[in-house]
């Protein structure tokens, strides 16, 4: 009886063993997962608007004429919208000549490297100062650390004309581009 | 008795080959922080607080699987943003202490299964990222989910 008792206990104890064993077993498969995130913050669209052209009014042949940049009614004037605070690139693309609308003639058009301002600060063109931003600045290299302003950001530029002594008379105009993209920063 | 003392043995013997459950737990996310229309941003798996960190634990040597669920995009309302994984965004370190900076295995792929061992102090898992989003990408917070699955593999 007491070796029955004792086989029975045996068994018992071989079938919790093989019990533990499956359980053991069953960890060793076991997987985990875990969930985390990828997050981000996709800042304001920027934006560059052709506020005003800029307009040499009247010209006549072979009197060459200048607008400033600081001239509130006539220097070209851009507009940049975007994320304040955040860096930007500015190209400028100037032309070389302003044309008729037929093409029959064109005019000189130049900058010189101290014809565009930068302001960030909500000036104008004819109060802008070094604190708004930069001034006296090379329309085809404008400043490498320009950013959106708090409202906004704008570029003001001026120009020479020098018409011919023979220059056709009408309206002429030409393209300048400015391509604005965020840096980055 | 003989029985009885060959049983105890055997459970004995058990108990030095158990394996405690592994466990994973996302311990950073992959942040990409500000990001501006137009202009594609990159996060590497070194970058601590802001590449993705797994952390796994479990029997020290014992191999494991690392398989991820990566998102194609990144979501706002609204809106959605390509998120990209290369081939190399992933890293892991398993020795003590771990070194994000200098891992055991880098630049592996979180686009395959990972096969590597559990160290004395666990395992990290770090996974960088980039996200490209578009000209007029509209404003906002973006997230996607992350999911990475560590199974043993019974060796």
């Amino acid at each position: 009886m007491k070796s029955l008792r004792a086989l029975r206990l045996s068994r018992k104890i071989m079938m919790l063993t093989g019990t533990i064993l499956i359980l053991s077993f069953g960890f060793s498969l076991a997987q985990d997962a875990a969930t985390g995130s990828a997050t981000a913050t996709v800042q304001t669209i920027i934006t560059v608007t052709a506020t005003q052209a800029l307009a040499f009014g009247n010209v006549f042949q072979g009197v060459s004429k200048t607008v400033g940049d600081n001239v509130d009614a006539s220097s070209g004037i851009f507009t940049i919208t975007g994320q304040a605070g955040a860096g930007v690139n500015l190209q400028m693309i100037l032309p070389d000549y302003m044309a008729l609308a037929d093409g029959s003639d064109r005019m000189t058009i130049t900058f010189s490297t101290t014809d565009a301002a930068v302001d960030t600060n909500g000036a104008t063109p004819s109060t802008v100062v070094a604190g708004d931003g930069w001034v006296d600045q090379n329309p085809r290299v404008l400043p490498a650390a320009a950013v959106v302003g708090a409202a906004n950001t704008a570029i003001y530029l001026g120009g020479k004309v020098t018409p011919t002594s023979d220059q056709a008379a009408g309206a002429y105009s030409a393209d300048i581009v400015l391509l604005v993209a965020y840096d980055g920063t | 008795m003989m029985g009885i003392a060959y049983a105890v043995l055997v459970l004995s013997s058990l108990s030095g080959y158990a394996v405690s459950a592994q466990t994973v737990t996302s311990t950073n996310d992959l942040a990409f922080g500000n990001i501006f229309p137009g202009v594609p941003k990159a996060i590497v798996k070194s970058s601590v607080g802001d590449a993705a960190e797994f952390t796994v634990t479990g029997t020290t040597g014992a191999e494991v699987t690392l398989d991820f669920t990566l998102p194609a995009y990144m979501y706002t309302t609204g809106a959605n943003m390509p998120l990209f994984f290369s081939s190399s965004d992933c890293a892991v370190d398993s020795t003590n202490p771990q070194d994000q900076s200098n891992p055991s295995a880098n630049n592996l792929n979180p686009n395959g299964t990972i096969t590597y061992r559990i160290g004395s102090n666990g395992m990290s898992v770090w996974l960088g990222g980039r996200v490209v989003p578009g000209l007029v990408q509209k404003s906002g917070s973006y997230t996607a989910t992350i999911r990475l699955t560590v199974a043993y593999t019974g060796f």
